[in-house]
Parts: C-alpha cells; structure tokens; sequence
C-alpha cells in the first residue's frame, strides 16, 4: 500500500509545483505592473 | 472578470471535479487485479494515473511541435508561447510518470530502475527538453531563442514516437497495455482506466491556458517596461 500512496503522491506533488511556481510567477508579474504604474504616475507628474 | 477569464475558472473547477473523481475511482472504484500478491494488488493501481501521466507528456511535446511549426510559419510569439508552455507541462509530467513508475518497479520488478527500452528511451526523450530549456535559457533576444527553440522543439519530438513505440518495436520487460489485438485491462479496471485519461487530459488542457495566459502578461510587461527605458 505504502508504493501506492508514494506513487500518487508524487503525481500530486508534481501538479501543485507546477501551479506553485505559476502563481510565483504571477505574483511577480503583479509586482513588475505595479512599479511600472508607480514609474509612469511619477513620469505624469513631472 | 472578462468573459473567456471566467471561462477558465469554469474550466478549473470542471478538472478540480474530474481529478477528485478520477483519484476516488483510481484507488476505490476499481476492482483489484486478480492473481497478484498483496503489494503487487496496490501497486497496480498506480497505473490508473502512471498512464494518462506519460500520455500527456507525449501529447505535450506534440503540442510543442505544433507550435514550434507554427512559430517558424507565422514568426508570430503566441506560437512560441503555447510551445514553451507546453513544453514546461511536458517536463512536468514526465517527471510525474517516471517517479511513479519506479515505485511501481519496486514490487512488480524489484528494482526501482533499470536499462529497458522504454525507460531508456523516456529518459533520452526527458533530456531532450530539458536541452530545448537550457537552450531558450542561453539566449537573450527574443524571436532569436524563438526560433533556435523552434527547430529544437520540432527535431526532439522525433523521440516522442520512439519511445511510445519502443516496447513494441523491442524486447522489453515494461507491460505492452494495447496493441492492435488486445487490451490488457478487464472490463472492470477500464472505466478508472478512460476516466484518468479524461481527466488528465482536461487537467493539461486547464494548466497550459493558464500558463498560456501568464505568458502573454510576460510578454506585455515586457514590452511595457521596454517603452518604459525609452521614454
């Protein structure tokens, strides 16, 4: 039994990684976005 | 939410629902194989998602063909974009189906790993795209990596056919499931069996719309910033 929960254990783990890194990613991007308001606010200002 | 954002989270919850049931009729639903000692029983149930796992890596590389074909036609991004993400899920589930076919190695083979065609030739395919990753990675300019990746994406699909067709061109220990005369499953085992395939096939399908997705947003931040240094 041990073999068979390791195995989908592994396959599970290997999806949420994935959709881990995907929503890392985002966050990141989020990010980049808001410093480029931030920059283009700034440069309005100016 | 525009129209087709909500369409993906329908999309989500539909695979969410899919995989829960594929899971329950994986490790409940099916009935257990006959004639196999009690770890070999549990272990063969790993199938049920070790299959649709190595299927869809295939079916991934393939898509990362196609969009490699169509990138080198149109010279257009989202072709390259749907390649590298379909490469990266690809990647994903290979890793999913070669870790879960060792354990499944360990008690129908006693040994977690060994030189057989098709593990050799998975391998060899597993190699290939992590060479077409190194290769984007080594390459600042955009439509360059595009390109160079391209014809690297469609040359190691090349391996994809080879190791699907491996354990039936080769004398192999790894179990032939289907071929042209049978199907080594009872009648009991396929609904689990389809269902998986089903429900990965829906789960591919979700992941690479959102990493689809999250590639155009790369590419408009990236563009945006570009204007940002100019202006």
């Amino acid at each position: 039994m041990a073999f068979m929960i390791a195995a989908y254990m592994v396959i599970w783990l290997a999806v949420f990684a994935f959709v881990f890194m995907m929503m890392r990613r985002e966050r990141q991007l989020e990010s980049d976005i808001a410093v480029l308001q931030e920059t283009a606010r700034e440069d309005m200002g100016h | 939410m525009t129209r087709s954002h909500t369409g993906l989270w329908i999309l989500t919850a539909i695979t969410a629902v899919a995989m829960l049931t594929a899971t329950w009729l994986a490790l409940v639903g099916a009935p257990p194989a006959a004639g196999l000692t009690v770890n070999e029983t549990y272990a063969q149930r790993i199938i049920y998602f070790h299959v649709p796992s190595a299927w869809i890596s295939m079916v991934a590389f393939m898509v990362t063909m196609v969009g490699s074909i169509g990138y080198l036609i149109t010279s257009k991004r989202k072709w390259d974009n749907l390649a590298v993400s379909s490469a990266e899920l690809g990647i994903t589930f290979t890793l999913a189906a070669m870790a879960s076919g060792a354990i499944w190695a360990k008690p129908a083979w006693n040994v977690w790993w060994t030189w057989d065609p098709r593990l050799t030739t998975y391998t060899v395919m597993f190699l290939l795209y992590v060479g077409y990753f190194m290769l984007r990675s080594a390459m600042d300019d955009p439509a360059r990596r595009a390109r160079f990746a391209a014809v690297f994406g469609i040359f190691a699909f090349l391996s994809v056919p080879i190791t699907f067709m491996s354990i039936r061109w080769w004398r192999t220990i790894h179990p032939v499931l289907m071929d042209a005369n049978n199907f080594g499953l009872s009648a009991g085992m396929r609904p689990a069996f389809f269902f998986g395939i089903i429900a990965f096939t829906l789960l591919y399908v979700t992941l690479l719309a959102h990493r689809v997705r999250l590639e155009r947003m790369q590419e408009d931040v990236d563009e945006l910033k570009e204007r940002a240094a100019y202006a």
